[in-house]
């Protein structure tokens, strides 16, 4: 077996997901990035998902992915795997500045939520500057 | 948390957006990032006062350069005020290369969104 198939099972067998090979296209929470210091969708920008264990309080890692030409990132949950818990989103948006050649006053910026009903359908965009950022909940 | 050093390079102001009012008695810590160790030191904790702001949160001195992180209880004070929020605390970490300028680190904070800005 190759190399990178062993990696994609155990990938798979550890629970940690990139967005691209999450077979649901409607992920129950979804997120886009806004580039507001220069009006453009936040494109190719690093980001991952993590769900607290309550027992540990330690932060599992659930899904990484990069952001679209359209600052979006679909796939990013399952509604199986989208349980009630908190959640936190960490976008690398030192990483974006500095792919673009410019410095910014936040390294990354993580946005913990809480979800308790599942049922419904939770949207956690970022509007982001180099120095300042806003988010919402959105649905 | 002392404040005989009024003049903090740092300073922060906190505002409830969604009831449009101070976000007064909100308790917050800054901490400092050990680059050696990668783990966060905290500095100070402090409670926001009737007018949402925390003087003394750092003296001169103290404020070298370095990644920095300003938690804010926010879940707390949401629920002091018999509310649920979506957030349970906001973490906002930041740089800083220059610690002679000031900085100013708000937080406009409604229950289901945040903002926050580089002032000076």
């Amino acid at each position: 077996m190759s190399t990178s198939r062993l990696q994609h099972i155990k990938d798979h067998l550890l629970g940690e997901y990139t967005c691209a090979e999450m077979a649901a296209p409607y992920s129950p929470l979804t997120t886009h990035v806004l580039n507001t210091g220069m009006g453009v969708p936040g494109a190719h920008m690093a980001l991952s998902l993590h769900r607290m264990d309550p027992s540990t309080s330690l932060w599992n890692l659930l899904t990484t992915g990069t952001t679209n030409d359209d600052g979006r990132c679909p796939g990013l949950i399952t509604r199986e795997t989208f349980t009630p818990a908190v959640y936190k989103m960490r976008f690398e948006t030192g990483q974006y500045w500095e792919s673009l050649g410019e410095t910014s006053f936040y390294p990354y910026v993580e946005i913990v939520f809480t979800i308790t009903d599942h049922s419904q359908k939770f949207h956690v965009p970022l509007l982001c500057s180099r120095f300042s950022y806003t988010t919402y909940r959105g649905s | 948390m002392s404040s005989t050093l009024p003049n903090s390079p740092l300073t922060t102001f906190v505002l409830n957006t969604g009831d449009g009012v101070p976000g007064a008695r909100m308790a917050l810590s800054l901490h400092r990032l050990d680059s050696l160790l990668v783990i966060w030191n905290l500095v100070t904790v402090g409670t926001t006062d009737e007018d949402g702001r925390c003087p003394g949160l750092i003296t001169t001195k103290a404020f070298t350069p370095g990644m920095y992180k300003m938690r804010f209880e926010t879940g707390q004070y949401w629920e002091s005020l018999g509310h649920n929020s979506f957030y349970p605390y906001v973490e906002i970490v930041f740089t800083i290369t220059n610690p002679n300028e000031r900085f100013h680190l708000p937080l406009l904070l409604s229950r289901f969104s945040y903002s926050t800005y580089r002032g000076s």
